[in-house]
């Protein structure tokens, strides 16, 4: 039992994981938190069943046609749903733009797509075990993210941009770098990640329209848990709830695991508001 | 030539009466505006597709055939695209506007349970195949009528399969967190206690849950000996066979229709996973022994394969209940009259329409026609044109 709830629980941890992550680069570029982060993971999950099983692609042209459509929806949620809302950030317009266009996307997949889960390809030609790569390979996108964001973060002047961006917004376009065109790049990046997620876990999650709420509600935990912005601390934060929930599962099943985790989830915020790995933010005055 | 006042008033009398006389022939002419609302897009479709091709087929029939008294059959088709908010907005235009003489459908309970109680105010007779039980009431609703199984009659006929039939008496009900999903429930585990069963494990699950071990597990650890799904959600249905297939559990998974759905099939980690998996169906569209069905679904199907109708992606009792809709109703038209009282007379004391999909009686205080009998079990993994073998342990 111990194995089937550390096995699917940190599964499942790193696609929330990633969602988390997807927040964070869309947050950090915009201070916007764009509820499109479980819309995108649906869509990983759905792009990469219609273009390897129903159109016949091969994977790797499925796998990266999946994560364009990712950086597509970025891209044009930064320019419907966030973009004009930007200058009035303190009213938190952006809520209600990022969860209509996310509400259309769903409903446009549910139309076109359908509403029943439809089946996400094997991606490995290699026999079912225990360990099987419906559940490592959600992991290993998550080391790829994360390994990924940091070398990108660290190592590149792209990623010091995006840092700077994320910084102070004001003193990086006084330093001449290009904002909006940044905080585009930053969209796509989301795109990709939440696709990813979604891709990577399409064994387990099948390919439903129905997967983007509950990734959006799940994928938001880390973010909270983890403190706004810490990619480090949504992954932590990402594991912790899927072990959680997956024992939660094991020991009081059914919709009751979904109350435990989100009465952990809210006294963890009372305790900690700015979240386990997070900060408190100081203000300017 | 002069004529007198005399004649022209004559004149003018006799004219008047024969436009009196002829109104009535022309009117007989007219075709007879037939309300249909099905789900042809959207969400819950699949339904509505399928007994969109057996309508079809009917109303064409009808009408080469003479139609009612030398009047056509038009069918007034409004798509509420899955969504009780249209449903409520067509039905209003068919009963206000175009002013239909029967309704047939909503196809699905969601936009049924918004569409019945309207239906009834503008006293427009309806004929629906949704299966929510308060969606017939002769009291409430004494123009509407069911012409097909109630929930009640499918989570029976289940439950006596388990129990009667598998004489399995240790039971796993689980649903998921739909409406539809948790009054399943919370209307079968009663009804199996009274038969002496015992329910060891009750639990409703959010369909999205990618991993329902934890679920099948408790099951197992109560000593389930027969688990009973109820969802329309084929991921969810499709999670529960692979689980119970990788963990070598042999226990029979016993409940709703989708459990034999193509997408359900589509899901399956192993085509195996679907042995001992018996959804509900409907006895006079299922394979009897040795593979045969009645002379009458036989017959339905040649003329399904002649009229070259797609059986490939949809399920026979679908087409086969759109078949018999507009038979039944074009029946109570030709026995009865086409205004509202009559039709509704006349269905109120209909005894054995013989449907394809089974026959169906009403009475002024029972409008669920469908009878119990006609409620089975299948064996999933027969699908073969639409339908099902019957499950083991059912009578030829």
């Amino acid at each position: 039992m111990v194995e089937s709830i550390v096995l699917s629980g940190v599964a499942i941890g790193c696609i929330y994981a990633l969602i988390g992550i997807t927040y964070n680069v869309m947050f950090s570029a915009s201070r916007v938190f764009s509820f499109t982060a479980g819309t995108l993971g649906m869509l990983g999950g759905v792009l990469g069943s219609l273009f390897i099983i129903r159109l016949g692609l091969p994977m790797v042209v499925g796998f990266v046609l999946a994560l364009a459509g990712g950086m597509l929806l970025g891209i044009v949620t930064e320019l419907l749903a966030v973009r004009p809302v930007l200058k009035s950030l303190d009213q938190h317009l952006y809520v209600l733009s990022t969860l209509a266009l996310a509400l259309m996307v769903q409903q446009f997949t549910a139309i076109e797509w359908g509403t029943e889960s439809r089946p996400f390809p094997r991606l490995l030609d290699i026999p079912r075990v225990t360990y099987d790569q419906q559940y490592w390979l959600p992991m290993l996108a998550c080391i790829v993210a994360i390994v990924g964001l940091e070398l990108m973060f660290r190592r590149t002047l792209v990623g010091r941009a995006f840092l700077a961006i994320a910084e102070d917004t004001y003193a990086a376009r006084a330093l001449g770098l290009p904002e909006r065109g940044l905080r585009m790049a930053s969209y796509a990046l989301a795109g990709a990640i939440g696709a990813l997620a979604g891709f990577a876990g399409g064994q387990m999650l099948l390919a439903f329209f129905g997967n983007a709420p509950m990734l959006t509600f799940y994928g938001f935990v880390p973010v909270a848990l983890g403190g706004m912005g810490n990619n480090r601390g949504a992954v932590v934060a990402g594991l912790l709830l899927g072990l959680f929930q997956q024992t939660a599962n094991f020991l009081v099943g059914g919709i009751f695991a979904s109350v435990a985790v989100f009465t952990v989830f809210i006294l963890v915020l009372l305790v900690r508001p700015e979240g386990l790995g997070g900060a408190a933010t100081q203000r300017r005055v | 030539m002069s004529i007198t006042r005399r004649q022209a008033l004559t004149s003018a009398g006799a004219a008047a009466i024969a436009a009196g006389i002829s109104k009535p022939a022309i009117a007989a002419k007219e075709p007879i505006p037939i309300g249909y609302l099905p789900a042809l897009t959207g969400p819950s479709s699949s339904t509505g597709i399928g007994i969109n091709r057996g309508i079809q087929l009917a109303v064409q029939e009808i009408n080469a055939a003479g139609g009612v008294d030398g009047r056509q059959l038009e069918l007034i088709t409004r798509d509420t695209q899955s969504d009780p908010t249209k449903a409520v907005n067509a039905a209003a235009e068919l009963t206000r506007g175009v002013k239909v003489s029967v309704v047939f459908g909503p196809v699905n309970s969601g936009e049924s349970l918004a569409v019945v109680p309207l239906l009834a105010r503008t006293k427009t007779p309806q004929v629906h195949p949704c299966w929510v039980d308060t969606l017939t009431d002769p009291q409430k609703y004494p123009m509407c009528f069911r012409n097909a199984p109630t929930n009640q009659q499918i989570g029976a006929a289940a439950n006596r399969y388990v129990v009667d039939v598998l004489k399995r008496k240790k039971v796993a009900v689980i649903s998921d967190t739909t409406g539809y999903g948790t009054a399943s429930v919370n209307a079968y585990v009663p009804m199996l206690k009274s038969m002496k069963a015992e329910v060891v494990y009750q639990g409703n699950v959010d369909a999205a849950n990618p991993d329902l071990k934890p679920e099948l597990l408790r099951m197992q650890s109560a000593g389930a000996e027969a688990i009973m799904p109820w969802s329309v959600n084929a991921g969810f249905l499709s999670r529960i066979i692979n689980t119970r297939g990788q963990m070598g559990w042999d226990v029979p998974i016993v409940g709703q229709t989708t459990l034999g759905s193509g997408q359900t099939k589509d899901l399956l980690e192993k085509p195996d996973y679907w042995a001992k998996v018996y959804p509900n169906n409907f006895r006079p569209v299922c394979y009897g022994a040795g593979g045969a069905l009645t002379d009458r679904t036989k017959a339905f199907l040649d003329r399904l394969k002649s009229a070259k109708i797609d059986m490939g992606d949809t399920l026979l009792w679908w087409i086969a209940l759109g078949y018999d809709s507009p038979h039944m109703i074009a029946q109570a038209m030709k026995n009865a009259g086409t205004e509202p009282e009559q039709v509704v007379g006349y269905l109120n004391k209909l005894k054995g329409f013989p449907g394809v999909y089974g026959d169906i009686s009403f009475t002024p205080e029972q409008h669920n026609g469908y009878l119990d009998e006609q409620v089975v079990m299948v064996e999933a993994n027969s699908l073969k044109n639409g339908a099902f073998n019957l499950a083991p342990g059912y009578g030829a």
